[in-house]
């Protein structure tokens, strides 16, 4: 680790907002840092400030009520996630999206605010809480604003989050609580690597939705679907929300024909 | 040496004792390189080309020279020393030009790490961009950019390697067997086709890492995580034209070579960092993504077959031609080349051939040994068109294959005649077949074939290949009686990880009769302490070093016999011995014990005989020849392992995907002297070709940069992506002059395995693919119906 920093660890909500505002521009938030570190020690990111978010009592556990929904902290763990029995019984798909990240040691560090806020295409919470139609609640000394996932995500590693605000908490409707799901992803070996093409259904009596990772600048999801919607027209859905490139870990043409592929695959065994 | 003994009458060898190095290595207690730190010790970290290919046209380090806590800063301008072992074409930083992306042109020592970075980065280089050359082929060409404009200058070893000034052709290889014309002319049909890999990563799971310092009076001190402690002394002495005897190459534990850290590597550079920085220690190592690009890598290679078949299924004439991408140095690349030059048709005899292996330059990253030697690559191709052969001449491909392997009376390649003892590559094929179930699905597979969708597929595949050395190489093993009766052994092998210690103790222990915890090896190695042993490298080193083993271990015996004799006053011949004492055979109660032997045996006057016992044993490789420079006629190989792998594989006939259910793997290792070692190498080498098979290999833009210099896109096989079932065979042809008839088994393991697995995919799903690695696109783009993009339609 070459690059020098302040490392800052507020204890409560306002004191971070404060350090947030004041260090605008050149702090970078730690949670799991299993992104930031790497960033920081290929030199891609030279932050003056570290500020660790973990002791921040408002951005940690997971709540659920039929009235609110799911919340999900900023710092909860991948492991957390996969490990709450409220998120096995409602929200599967979000368990199993989180069990896919990384090998097990960098899910007993990585954070879904990491995962969500590092904006990478590949995300795998990315693509799964689009499914499920998940907001994302920002927080700054102005105030506290929730704005829908997809349109928080505004390109590669890019974000709607300004330089004062903080990523509080991931909330997910209650009414996409218990959605039939299916999540696949495609890797390069079996054991753990990033999504060359993710597909994520959940479908509710109302609606269908597919989110997509690594098949355009930022994880995308389709318009919501009938529920009951031909696997030819979610394939259409799908193609109008993805533009995905070449490079070295696949071919658009392939990562075209597995989006189809999966979608065709997980549509009649939505569980 | 004692191949003919049965295996009941073994006491040691055989069997699967655990490794001697076992307990250190998992409690952590071992010390590599990593962990050394000496008194007033700095460290270095490079500066690197973000060129393929450039001018250096200026570099300031002033701002570097003046950050406090910075002792020495050098560029290629005031370093005019070439280092190598084959050819020697590389500076120890890039001078005036850089060749490849990642190479170093400036160096600093500091007092940490950090200080090192922070004036490394206010180096300032500015540089005249050029345009690489990048594909080997066209690299051949008269007329090509020239890599290396004064290879003509260059030193190499002229008895065995061809370069040709004015190309980048750093090295041509020819073979002539026959008369290949004719046996085109008498073939039936004639098979032709070319095959391509590209360069792999060796990935050591610890990286390069070195502490030199240069003392007054031009005296040396390497503490190093290389495989070959006395390479890394003579070439060192060679270059900067030292005496021996002033260096002192110092080896702890080693994280895994894999042929990466074979010759010599960073040691000089920190040596003239420390030279420069008035004597003080100098550690540098590298981080994982200078592993990938200032560090070596395995060479990629074009290889074109051309193949004439009788209808009965005989081979008639080959004509192979290979074009090494030795990348931007090719010291190491042009013995890879010759090596896989004389072996290039694998263990199967061709009446009439003809090589041209070609090392080529380009502006990539440099290749160097790596596990396999040359082999894993041609393999590939080679294995690939073996079954390109029986399909077209519509045969069973392992029919095809036991019509063609090398038998006793068969000649190989370059005019060595084989026997019953060379080893039995037909057996090592059958049972890989038996253990698969070549050539039929089970009720079981079929009925998973049912459940799944996917087609599953079987392939078989043999390989051979003998250790690449020079003719004369030699060995010693020393024993030294302790004052109890124990022995410590000294050889300057090292442990890289392939566990040939423990069969050397075991050796030595059956040789001298003693249980193997009378026996002690030390891990490290200490080029001041151990005697000379070349490299370690080659699956050699249980040959070479066995043998130096066992007559280290007679000689011990003879010498303690002489003093036995002398006390009980009796003859040698009537003498035998225990682990504790030699006794007379004919009243054993009349002994003398080793304890009282060990350090001089003294009569109870004090007078006393013999001296301090000490067993040498010296071997060197016998009957090899360098060869002809023209035909390739010769005798190059100490000893031949063959082998074979049978993979099952099931693939999705749309989508490309697979799952390799099994792998079985046979090697003719003449005897086992460790089961456990052997089946450690099996899997091992298995798995580490697996990741040439499936998913390693760098990728470049078309600047030459490389794009997957890391774990994220550069992927590595993990413990999820073993197949479902592994068997390990040992078939055992004892080899006359191997040690208890014992062969090499270390390289083997990984060999052919990629060819396995693109002949099996081709039976399951008809993918017909030349390249490796094997991606689930490329299946998919090799599909009969498939590669054509979704259904679905695109706005």
């Amino acid at each position: 680790m070459l690059h020098e920093f302040s490392y800052l660890a507020p204890r409560e909500r306002k004191d971070l907002l404060q350090l947030l505002k004041k260090h605008s521009g050149q702090a970078r938030l730690l949670a799991g840092g299993t992104d930031l570190l790497c960033d920081i020690r290929l030199g891609t990111d030279k932050p003056a400030y570290l500020i660790d978010v973990k002791h921040i009592p408002e951005m940690q556990g997971i709540t659920w009520s039929e009235r609110d929904g799911l919340a999900i902290g900023a710092t909860v763990t991948c492991i957390e996630i996969m490990r709450h029995p409220v998120i096995a019984k409602k929200f599967p798909l979000l368990a199993h999206a989180a069990g896919h990240i990384g090998s097990a040691q960098l899910r007993n560090r990585a954070t879904i605010g990491g995962n969500l806020c590092t904006a990478s295409p590949c995300a795998d919470l990315g693509c799964s809480s689009l499914a499920l139609g998940a907001r994302v609640e920002l927080a700054s000394v102005r105030g506290t604003r929730v704005i829908p996932m997809k349109e928080f995500f505004t390109g590669v590693k890019a974000t709607q989050l300004k330089d004062d605000e903080v990523v509080q908490r991931v909330l997910y409707p209650a009414e996409a609580a218990g959605a039939a799901w299916g999540m696949e992803k495609l890797k390069r070996i079996k054991g753990h690597d990033l999504a060359v093409v993710s597909v994520a259904i959940a479908r509710t009596a109302t609606w269908l939705r597919v989110g997509i990772g690594s098949c355009a600048p930022t994880p995308v999801v389709t318009a919501d679907l009938p529920p009951q919607a031909t696997a030819a027209a979610v394939v259409a859905a799908a193609f109008k929300v993805v533009n995905p490139i070449d490079d070295v870990r696949a071919s658009r043409d392939f990562r075209l024909f597995m989006v189809e592929e999966f979608i065709r695959k997980l549509l009649p065994a939505l569980a | 040496m004692f191949e003919n003994i049965p295996h009941e009458e073994l006491k040691v060898v055989g069997k699967g004792i655990e490794r001697i190095d076992t307990v250190e290595k998992l409690t952590g207690a071992a010390l590599y390189t990593g962990d050394w730190v000496v008194p007033g010790m700095l460290h270095a970290k490079v500066k690197r080309s973000p060129h393929a290919k450039a001018r250096i046209k200026r570099i300031d380090t002033s701002k570097a020279e003046k950050l406090p806590g910075v002792h020495a800063v050098l560029t290629g301008k005031e370093l005019d020393y070439r280092v190598g072992l084959y050819l020697v074409d590389k500076h120890i930083l890039a001078k005036d030009v850089v060749r490849h992306f990642g190479e170093a042109v400036a160096a600093v020592a500091a007092e940490t790490p950090a200080i090192a970075q922070q004036a490394v980065d206010l180096i300032q280089v500015d540089y005249e961009v050029m345009e690489p050359v990048l594909e080997p082929k066209s690299a051949a060409k008269k007329g090509a950019p020239l890599v290396h404009p004064d290879l003509g200058t260059y030193e190499y070893v002229k008895e065995v390697f061809t370069p040709i000034p004015g190309t980048n052709i750093a090295n041509h290889t020819k073979l002539r067997k026959g008369d290949v014309e004719k046996g085109f002319k008498e073939a039936d049909v004639i098979v032709e086709r070319e095959y391509t890999n590209p360069n792999v990563q060796h990935v050591p799971m610890e990286t390069h890492v070195a502490i030199g310092q240069w003392l007054l009076g031009d005296r040396i001190s390497i503490i190093t995580s290389a495989q070959s402690p006395f390479t890394v002394r003579n070439l060192f002495a060679h270059s900067f034209k030292i005496p021996h005897c002033n260096i002192r190459v110092y080896i702890p534990s080693v994280g895994g070579g894999f042929g990466g850290k074979a010759g010599i590597h960073l040691e000089p550079l920190c040596c003239v960092l420390s030279r420069q920085a008035g004597g003080r220690p100098v550690k540098i190592q590298a981080t994982r993504e200078e592993e990938f690009s200032l560090l070596p890598c395995r060479s990629g290679l074009v290889y074109h077959i051309k193949t004439g078949v009788k209808k009965n299924g005989k081979i008639v004439a080959q004509q192979m031609t290979m074009y090494w991408d030795a990348g931007a140095y090719a010291d190491y690349a042009v013995n890879v080349t010759r090596a896989s030059g004389y072996s290039a048709a694998g263990p199967y005899e061709i009446p009439n051939a003809w090589v041209d292996a070609y090392t080529v330059y380009t502006n990539k990253p440099f290749g160097t040994a790596y596990r396999g030697f040359g082999h894993v690559e041609f393999s590939w191709g080679l294995e690939r068109h073996m079954d390109l052969c029986a399909r077209t001449l519509g045969m069973d491909p392992l029919k095809f294959r036991l019509a063609n392997t090398l038998k006793p009376g068969s000649v190989t390649l370059t005019g060595e005649v084989i026997t019953e003892h060379t080893g039995n590559v037909g057996r090592c094929l059958e049972e890989v077949a038996k253990a698969i179930g070549y050539g039929k699905l089970t009720p079981a597979e079929k009925a998973r074939e049912k459940k799944t969708g996917m087609k599953i597929g079987k392939a078989v595949v043999a390989l051979h290949k003998a250790p690449a050395m020079p003719p004369f190489t030699g060995t010693v093993v020393i024993l030294k009686m302790n004052e109890d009766g124990t022995v410590t052994a000294n050889l300057s092998l090292t442990e890289i990880g392939a566990g040939t210690y423990t069969s050397i103790v075991q050796i030595i222990a059956e040789a001298l009769g003693f249980p193997v915890e009378k026996v002690r090896l030390p891990i490290e190695n200490d080029t001041d302490r151990d005697p000379y042993d070349w490299q370690t490298v080659a699956s050699k080193g249980l040959l070479l070093s066995g043998n130096a083993a066992i007559l280290a271990a007679h000689d011990l015996l003879g010498k303690a016999y002489e003093v036995a004799a002398q006390v009980l006053r009796a003859n040698p011949c009537d003498l035998d011995h225990d682990d504790e004492k030699v006794f007379l055979r004919h009243h054993p109660a009349k002994c003398v014990t080793f304890k009282a032997m060990a350090v001089g045996y003294a009569y109870p006057d004090g007078n006393a005989i013999g001296g301090p016992l000490v067993g040498v044993g010296r071997y060197v490789a016998q009957g090899l020849s360098n060869l002809d420079k023209e035909t390739g006629q010769g005798n190059p190989a100490l000893d031949w392992t063959y082998g074979a792998h049978g993979l099952v594989v099931e693939a999705h006939p749309r989508t490309g995907e697979y799952n390799i259910i099994k792998v079985a793997s046979a090697f003719d290792v003449g005897k086992v002297i460790n089961v456990k070692s052997v089946r450690g190498q099996i899997i091992g080498g298995m798995l580490q070709g697996l990741g040439t098979a499936m998913c390693e290999g760098y990728r470049y833009a078309p600047d030459g940069r490389l794009l997957n210099p890391n774990f994220t896109d550069n992927k590595i096989p993990t413990s999820l992506d073993l197949p479902e079932e592994i068997d390990c065979i040992a078939v055992e042809t004892p080899q006359i002059d191997g040690p208890f008839g014992a062969r090499g088994v270390g390289e083997h393991s990984m060999i052919a395995i990629g060819a396995a697995l693109g002949n099996a995919l081709q039976n399951a799903v008809g993918a017909d693919l030349t390249h490796l690695p094997i991606r689930q696109e490329d299946v998919w783009r090799a599909l009969p119906k498939g590669g054509k993009g979704p259904e679905g339609k695109i706005p």
